[in-house]
């Protein structure tokens, strides 16, 4: 037993890197993946609608934890194949942030009324040159505060790797109040630094949320 | 891929899956009661309640659940207060459920204009028949979907409780899957578990809003 | 005695103020009709009328008695003063006959065998008794303000207030509402209002009393205030309205 030292201090925050990368890795594949399902959802085939609906409805059904188990122990063993755990972990992200993410833009893309559509092909312009032009940034202010919201989600849902070993934030603080005997000490500071990541995007996200209640 | 191996640890699987329930209903119960509690202090006088309970909604919404799982169940026992996994679970998940409860019902209260009030007041209903009667109606209606949605989030959720080893449906994943070898197969199987119990309850939420809210919808 | 009594009322919101002084007398049965510029106070007095609004300085009297947020009846008060809004502010969840009978119910004033007649009742008065088991959201405009009168009138209160009831409605949904207005004029109902229906002011109204800045700038039979206006600001009000 020793006693919570600087060395301590800089462990936790060091693991502050692997948080952020999970984060960065999830929205860099997942983000693409949700506007694929976002765009899915409001496609004119049906079959193409359900598909998506049914997968967002599939991944927002399971525990995070689930997917990543799942993909951290079953997959491999099921594909006969070792599978690096950064890749098993960060498909497990990208799923789980693709949903989401999918389903709060369907939500700001419906909430562009039709007629901006129609407005678009009036003055001769492509579907893609209406969705670019038109549709897309009008989504995107209306769907900004509840994105940033899902950052939130996404940054506590980060802690869940730490069970799969990876020395992110919240590990690093287990291994910290392990070796400390000072739980209380360790698990508040890991809190702490969780609540400082977090704070500022809630309050954004919320004053957003309120700037769009403005305008409107 | 083979899940017979699994067939023998169904009971295991049904009885994880009712303490999971437990810990959902358990947690939204005592959540709800928390986010009532607080959707009314919020709207009272008291200021320093207000900070109080605004200072507890940003506490519990901008850190993981799973450290405060952690902090109830390996830091509370520091302070004399030494409760067993499921019980810690229980008081980590309804912390965290209440925090996002307060401001749901919240937003529900607020939804009802002004005018609605006055006009329960110039009937000469009292105050309480106003709240009642006028407001709680359709606040109940504007709050449900978010209600809803965040008790399938707290279903999922209650997963994490496996990390204290409280013997919820997670756990027992875990368990079978050291018995078995069998990753793949008890994993999907928990997920495919999951996913029916969070569609049943949204079928059964739809249900119970079209039952409940029979009005038509503003135009 | 007259019903209403309103003493050198002073009403201010923040730094502006509202009503600088109003006096006003309404006898009972009569139709007073307040008429005036946006802004000029006259919605601010009849919401003072039943304690919605306080009153900074003077009284208000109804029935002899002094209104104001903490009477002692104010329940009781607010039951014999019907007030109908602009808005229409029917309950969105509750049914027609609900709509009408809640308040009756809750205060004890019928009990629940009597309700559905009682609904029946004001809403023939009002032309809708086909409505008694809609929504508010399936009625139009001028229904669902014929049922907020309806609503008023199940309390049988012995002064009613409109507040631009007609505001809100398509032009053609407005004749429906005022000859409902017109009818519970002729039973003898003491009424206040505040319009912009010139034609309605005229016709049924016994006085129209003009509201300029915070003021009763000038009161008289509609017949003389409208051909003879003494005011230059009446004049030119009862110009632009045309």
């Amino acid at each position: 037993m020793r006693s919570f030292s600087l060395i301590d201090f800089v462990s936790l925050f060091a693991a502050l890197r692997w948080t952020v990368a999970l984060v960065a890795l999830a929205l860099a594949f997942g983000a693409p993946l949700a506007l694929g399902l976002a765009l899915g959802r409001i496609s004119r085939f049906a079959g193409l609608r359900w598909a998506m609906a049914a997968c967002i409805q599939v991944i927002q059904s399971v525990p995070l934890l689930g997917l990543l188990f799942f993909f951290y122990f079953g997959m491999p063993v099921f594909l006969g194949i070792q599978v690096p755990a950064l890749i098993a972990v960060t498909v497990a992200y990208t799923l789980y942030t693709a949903a989401f993410l999918g389903e709060i833009w369907r939500g700001g893309l419906e909430a562009v009324k039709q007629a901006q559509w129609e407005a678009g092909a009036c003055l001769g312009l492509s579907a893609w040159q209406q969705f670019r032009h038109i549709i897309a940034p009008q989504a995107l202010r209306l769907s900004l505060p509840p994105t940033v919201g899902f950052l939130v989600q996404l940054i506590k849902g980060t802690s869940l790797a730490s069970i799969l070993g990876f020395v992110e934030l919240a590990r690093a603080g287990q291994v910290v109040s392990a070796a400390t005997f000072q739980p209380l000490l360790t698990y508040a500071l890991v809190a702490a630094i969780y609540f400082a990541l977090c704070l500022p995007l809630t309050l954004w996200s919320r004053s957003l949320e309120a700037r769009l209640d403005g305008s409107r | 891929m083979n899940f017979l191996p699994l067939w023998r640890y169904q009971n295991q699987l049904i009885d994880g899956a009712i303490v999971t329930l437990e810990l959902t209903v358990i947690s939204a119960l005592a959540g709800l009661v928390i986010g009532i509690a607080g959707a009314v202090a919020l709207k009272g006088r008291i200021t320093p309640v207000r900070w109080l309970v605004r200072g507890y909604i940003e506490l519990f919404r901008n850190t993981p659940s799973l450290i405060q799982i952690f902090i109830v169940f390996f830091v509370l026992p520091n302070f004399g207060l030494k409760l067993p996994a499921f019980e810690a679970a229980a008081v980590a998940l309804s912390l965290y459920f209440g925090a996002y409860s307060v401001e749901i019902i919240r937003a529900g209260l607020d939804s009802i204009p002004r005018s609605q009030v006055e006009a329960g007041q110039c009937l000469g209903l009292s105050g309480w028949q106003v709240f009642r009667h006028i407001i709680l109606p359709p606040a109940l209606r504007n709050a449900y979907p978010a209600v809803t949605s965040q008790f399938v989030l707290l279903l999922l959720g209650t997963s994490l409780a496996s990390q204290v080893a409280a013997d919820e449906l997670f756990h027992v994943a875990g368990f079978i899957e050291s018995r078995t070898y069998r990753s793949f197969e008890v994993y999907a199987v928990i997920c495919a578990v999951y996913f029916a119990m969070a569609m049943s309850f949204k079928a059964l939420f739809a249900i119970i809003g079209l039952a409940a809210f029979r009005w038509p919808r503003r135009r | 005695m007259a019903l209403v009594e309103i003493r050198d009322v002073h009403k201010t919101f923040g730094k502006v103020e509202v009503l600088k002084g109003v006096s006003l007398d309404v006898q009972e049965g009569e139709i007073v009709t307040i008429i005036g510029r946006s802004g000029s106070g006259k919605s601010t007095l009849l919401r003072c009328i039943n304690a919605l609004e306080s009153v900074d300085a003077g009284e208000i009297r109804v029935e002899g008695l002094k209104v104001h947020a903490r009477m002692p009846d104010l329940k009781k008060f607010r039951q014999r003063v019907g007030i109908v809004f602009q808005a229409f502010n029917l309950f969105p969840h509750l049914k027609v006959e609900r709509n009408i009978t809640l308040a009756p119910l809750l205060t004890g004033r019928i009990d629940k065998a009597k309700a559905r007649a009682l609904a029946a009742d004001v809403l023939t008065r009002v032309g809708l008794a086909d409505k008694i088991d809609a929504w508010p959201e399936q009625l139009s405009g001028g229904q669902q303000q014929r049922v907020a009168i309806a609503r008023c009138l199940a309390m049988a209160p012995h002064l009613m207030l409109f507040d631009e009831v007609t505001s809100a409605l398509d032009p053609e949904l407005v004749g429906e509402v005022l000859k409902v207005m017109e009818a519970m004029a002729k039973q003898g109902m003491t009424m206040i209002l505040v319009t912009h229906e010139m034609g309605f002011a005229r016709n049924v109204a016994n006085r129209i009393v003009f509201m300029h800045q915070g003021r009763v700038w000038e009161q008289g039979p509609p017949a003389k205030l409208f051909a003879n206006p003494e005011t230059p600001e009446l004049a030119s009000f009862i110009a632009s309205a045309k």
